[in-house]
C-alpha cells in the first residue's frame, strides 16, 4: 500500500519549478485525494 | 505565501485533521521552498497572513524528495517532471524542506 493512501494532498506548485497539474497527474493513482492545488507565479 | 493560500491550507488542516494531510511543494528555489515549508509547519514567518503564529505542524515534502517521488506514477513523472528534475538543484530543495520538517512538523509519513 502506498504511503499516501488515504491522505489528503495539498499541492503547492510553481510555474518555474513543478506546476501543480503535473503533480496532480503523478499522484492520481497513489490513493491520495487532492484537496487543494495551486501554482505560484513570481513573474 | 499569499494570504488566500494560507487560509485554504488552514481550512483543510482543520477539516481533515493535520494527521491526514500531506503538503507537497514544487518550488524552484531552496529559499522559497524553505519559506513555504516554514509557513505550513511553524507558521507564517512574515506575520502577514492567517497562519501568523499558527503552528500547523503539517508533514511537508518537496516533490523531489525520494519518499514522495517513489509514490508518483513513473511514466507521468518522466513526461512532466523529469525535465525540471534535471535542471533544478534537487538536493538543495529537498534539504531545505527537510530541515523545516525536522524542526517543526508534528507528523511525518
Amino acid at each position: 500500500m502506498s504511503k499516501l493512501t488515504g491522505k489528503k494532498l495539498i499541492l503547492l506548485g510553481e510555474r518555474d519549478g513543478v506546476p501543480s497539474p503535473a503533480m496532480e497527474a503523478c499522484f492520481a493513482g497513489s490513493g491520495a485525494e487532492v484537496v487543494f492545488s495551486a501554482t505560484q507565479c513570481f513573474v | 505565501m499569499d494570504l488566500e493560500n494560507q487560509q485554504r491550507i488552514m481550512d483543510a488542516a482543520g477539516k481533515y485533521g493535520a494527521e491526514n494531510v500531506v503538503v507537497v511543494l514544487g518550488s524552484a528555489d531552496p529559499e522559497g521552498a524553505g519559506l513555504y515549508a516554514e509557513t505550513v509547519t511553524a507558521g507564517d514567518p512574515t506575520f502577514a497572513g492567517p497562519l501568523a503564529g499558527v503552528s500547523l505542524g503539517l508533514p511537508v515534502y518537496h516533490v523531489f524528495e525520494e519518499d514522495i517521488k517513489a509514490e508518483a506514477d513513473q511514466g507521468v513523472w518522466g513526461e512532466q517532471i523529469a525535465m525540471m528534475e534535471m535542471v533544478l538543484d534537487t538536493a538543495a530543495l529537498a534539504g531545505s524542506v527537510a530541515e523545516m520538517r525536522d524542526q517543526h512538523s508534528k507528523i511525518t509519513l
